[in-house]
């Protein structure tokens, strides 16, 4: 079945990019939700019926890892995979998401090819 | 580490991954922001081992062609799309050249873009900074990605 996917980017740019992108790399997916932070991604998380999320990290108000940290509280919640995209690509910040429970991460900027390739077992 | 290569590597992978539009970089130079008649930039702060700001500073043609070809429809006029888009340019160049710098054990943290429209945009600040201005050509302009630094040695 289909995924829902949730994408979480401070940019309606990029937002509109990853959808694109994953279109464009064949991927399988459902209904798109869309998020400018990590607060509204736990909102939408709260309300909907998501899948899998694609998360970046350095955003106002909640980023990226508060939001993995604080999503990993939430019993209702907190078993949905997280796979971060970002420009961050260090070891360190990395490690602490997947630490909270991200699933993997993809460096921006990126083709659909690479999207392809790391999402695709995902969906 | 060359700075000027890797702020060129940086802009070049992310119009060839992401906006594919055909750029060719020109000689760095000194030539001020108000050369490329900017009507609109987008200015980053960086901090840990380089302190400073990474911007780029469009017309408002290349600007329209960015974003247009970024959101895979026709964007006429400059506004929050255009902003966004330019920002999120900003953000992804300063990714790169904080890979290339990590390459050099040093670290540095990016902040949340800004993104102004205006006429005869100009930058100042950071007392003693020193500063790269990259010119590009797109189809239908010149842009600058500027960089004004220190770097702790």
């Amino acid at each position: 079945m289909a995924k829902n996917v949730l994408l979480v980017d401070d940019s309606s740019t990029m937002r509109k990019i990853i959808s694109r992108s994953l279109r464009q790399a064949g991927l399988d997916f459902g209904e798109i939700f869309e998020a400018g932070d990590g607060q509204e991604a736990l909102d939408v998380l709260e309300k909907e019926s998501v899948d899998i999320v694609l998360s970046d990290i350095n955003m106002p108000n909640m980023n990226g890892i508060e939001f993995l940290r604080e999503k990993a509280s939430r019993d209702g919640i907190k078993d949905i995979p997280v796979f971060m995209i970002s420009t961050e690509t260090g070891d360190d910040i990395i490690g602490e998401a997947k630490s909270l429970g991200a699933v993997g991460a993809l460096k921006k900027p990126f083709t659909p090819d690479k999207v392809n390739e790391v999402l695709g077992p995902l969906m | 580490m060359e700075l000027e290569k890797s702020l060129v590597d940086a802009t070049l992978e992310v119009f060839a991954s992401m906006i594919f539009i055909d750029i060719e970089p020109q000689a760095a130079s000194n030539e001020p922001v108000t050369e490329f008649a900017p009507n609109i930039s987008s200015l980053i702060g960086l901090a840990g081992d380089m302190k400073g700001i990474l911007a780029i500073h469009c017309p408002e043609k290349v600007a329209l062609e960015i974003t247009s070809s970024m959101l895979g429809m026709e964007v006429d006029e400059l506004g929050e799309d255009t902003k966004d888009a330019i920002g999120e340019i900003a953000n992804m160049v300063a990714g790169g050249l904080k890979v290339s710098l990590a390459e050099e054990e040093k670290n540095i943290e990016i902040a949340i873009p800004t993104t102004v429209i205006g006429k005869s945009i100009r930058t100042a600040g950071l007392s003693g900074a020193s500063r790269v201005m990259i010119p590009f050509v797109s189809p239908t302009g010149r842009f600058g990605i500027e960089l004004r630094y220190l770097l702790e040695t």
